[in-house]
């Protein structure tokens, strides 16, 4: 019993939930008081992202589902859609393995950069289809590119704690 | 490895199913979601108060940077302002009172009527695709879902979610709102209206001078200058009617009155300003003209009382045939600045939750 409840509380699906409600602690305050061109900075994005480039596109998958699940919660959009959405974006950034054999940290921020730009356009289609029309607009390009742009620059800072993160195991 | 790879397909399948299935039961109205956001919510505020308290100096260093040459200017704007808009607040709270008690004589329903909650913004929705604030009142305080909010200027937008203690707000901004509004338009060049029958001719007419002295500034309130206001002194030709004994019959100039004609007013996301459409292009109506006050229409199936000012017409954009302008509103509420804000406690019928 108290050897699986260990890894229970070891798994990186368990250190994911803890991270991620720490950094959904920074998104709700910090990142949504600080506005730069009037868009919002996304790490949830970028936590999804990274888990991809990182880890392959499955990880990226559980990871941006599971984040994304969490994220729902405090948005007003219906329940599930960021959970596809952040799972779709950690598909996208784990394609970025198979074209790149050795990577450096700064093509990891680029393909970082470029997951979380398709990841933020896809939010308003995604609202577009289950009905919640009026959201695309010229104006998501501009908001891709500002939080691609903010990502790619956070991006260095929050591989090497998506890495501990998602690392498979921290016993044994 | 490939038995690893099979449990995560798994893993993805089930919880794309999962969130498939929530989005259902959302655009359902189901309440299982809102009570699994209430469920999480409860561990999620003290992670979130933790991190305000963390990352408020960050916050406040950023706004000092971004925005201190605004703050100022903004400043010296508002003082100016408000030492002209104290002498006119004051025949302003004069006039709303004696229109109140007329609608109140006249048994038609006012917004004094309403009670209301005062309420906190303590938060924006952390997603760029939607306009949202959340505030500390909730079903605690008796707010529910479909009430108008407002704050001191106007109309901010209605409650969407309601928590026991708070609820999030969805503001007029956002696509998904629409409002059935009324365009008050005054009319360029009113002409009287003459009934022949009714109108009796004046036995004689004469011309006299009326001289209308400049009155002396009497406020005492401080900072405020009523020159401003007054009127100069005026010479002017008045007409002046003296009646015959025979009785009269005075006949309204309806001409000269402000004319209403309602819209439906909708929000089109941060970037742009919401529009009215759906107005008539009656004759009677005339042609609109930018600085026209939009207020609330009202009625049995409308989200708001009547009468709560939303903006004023920034731009009309004409259309052919019978479709009607297309109207730019500029709305008096700042909605990017939000700090307090009240809640009508007006449940409209068609966001009432049938038993």
């Amino acid at each position: 019993m108290s050897i699986r409840f260990i890894r229970f509380i070891s798994s990186r699906w368990t250190r994911l939930v803890l991270v991620a409600s720490v950094l959904m602690g920074f998104q709700t305050t910090l990142l949504n008081d600080m506005r730069p061109f009037g868009v919002m900075a996304q790490v949830m994005v970028l936590f999804a992202a990274c888990a991809g480039v990182i880890y392959g596109a499955e990880i990226g998958v559980v990871a941006g589902l599971i984040i994304g699940l969490m994220y729902d919660c405090v948005l007003t959009t219906p329940l599930g859609l960021a959970s596809l959405v952040l799972g779709a974006t950690g598909f996208i950034a784990g394609a970025f393995p198979y074209f790149v054999r050795e990577s450096s940290w700064w093509n990891k921020a680029i393909a970082v950069a470029v997951a979380s730009a398709v990841g933020e356009i896809l939010f308003p289609v995604a609202q577009a289809l289950v009905g919640l029309g009026g959201w695309v607009q010229w104006r998501i390009f501009v908001v891709a590119a500002v939080v691609a742009l903010i990502n790619m620059v956070l991006a260095p800072l929050l591989l090497p704690i998506v890495r501990w993160t998602l690392k498979e195991t921290l016993i044994g | 490895m490939s038995a690893i790879s099979a449990k995560r397909k798994r893993a993805i399948a089930l919880l794309s199913l999962t969130s498939i299935i929530f989005i259902t039961l959302d655009l359902q109205g189901s309440a299982s979601t809102s009570v699994l956001r209430g469920t999480f919510g409860v561990f999620f505020r003290p992670i979130e108060g933790v991190a305000r308290v963390i990352t408020r100096p960050v916050s406040n260093a950023w706004y000092g940077i971004t925005h201190y040459n605004a703050v100022t200017q903004e400043n010296d704007l508002l003082r100016e302002k408000i030492a002209q808009q104290e002498g006119a607040a004051v025949a302003a709270a004069a006039s709303v009172r004696l229109s109140q008690e007329l609608l109140a004589l006249n048994g038609l329903p006012t917004l004094a009527g309403i009670n209301s909650v005062s309420a906190q913004v303590i938060g924006d929705s952390p997603s760029n695709f939607s306009q949202n604030v959340e505030i500390n009142q909730g079903s605690d305080s008796g707010v529910k879902v479909g009430m108008p909010v407002m704050n001191a200027a106007g109309l901010v937008g209605k409650i969407t979610k309601v928590f026991p203690r708070r609820s999030i707000v969805m503001l007029i901004t956002d696509p998904e709102y629409a409002l059935s509004v009324k365009v008050i338009n005054n009319p360029e060049a009113a002409s009287p209206i003459i009934d022949p029958e009714a109108s009796v001719p004046p036995s004689s007419t004469s011309t006299t001078t009326t001289t209308i002295p400049q009155p002396q500034p009497t406020s005492n309130i401080p900072g405020f200058t009523p020159g401003t206001t007054t009127l100069p002194l005026t010479t002017i030709n008045v007409p002046v009617s003296i009646p015959s004994l025979t009785p009269t019959l005075t006949v309204p100039n309806n001409g000269a009155l402000p004319i209403r004609e309602t819209g439906i007013l909708e929000g089109r996301g941060p970037s742009r300003v919401p529009i009215v459409r759906f107005i008539d292009s009656a004759q009677r109506f005339g042609t609109i003209l930018p600085g026209a006050p939009i207020v609330t229409s009202g009625g049995s199936l409308s989200l708001a009382p009547p009468d709560i000012v939303v903006g004023t017409v920034s731009k009309v954009t004409d259309r052919l045939g019978t479709s009607g302008p297309i109207l730019e509103i500029n709305l008096v509420a700042d909605l990017a600045n939000l700090s307090f804000v009240r809640i009508l406690l007006y449940q409209p019928i068609t966001e009432q939750v049938k038993p």
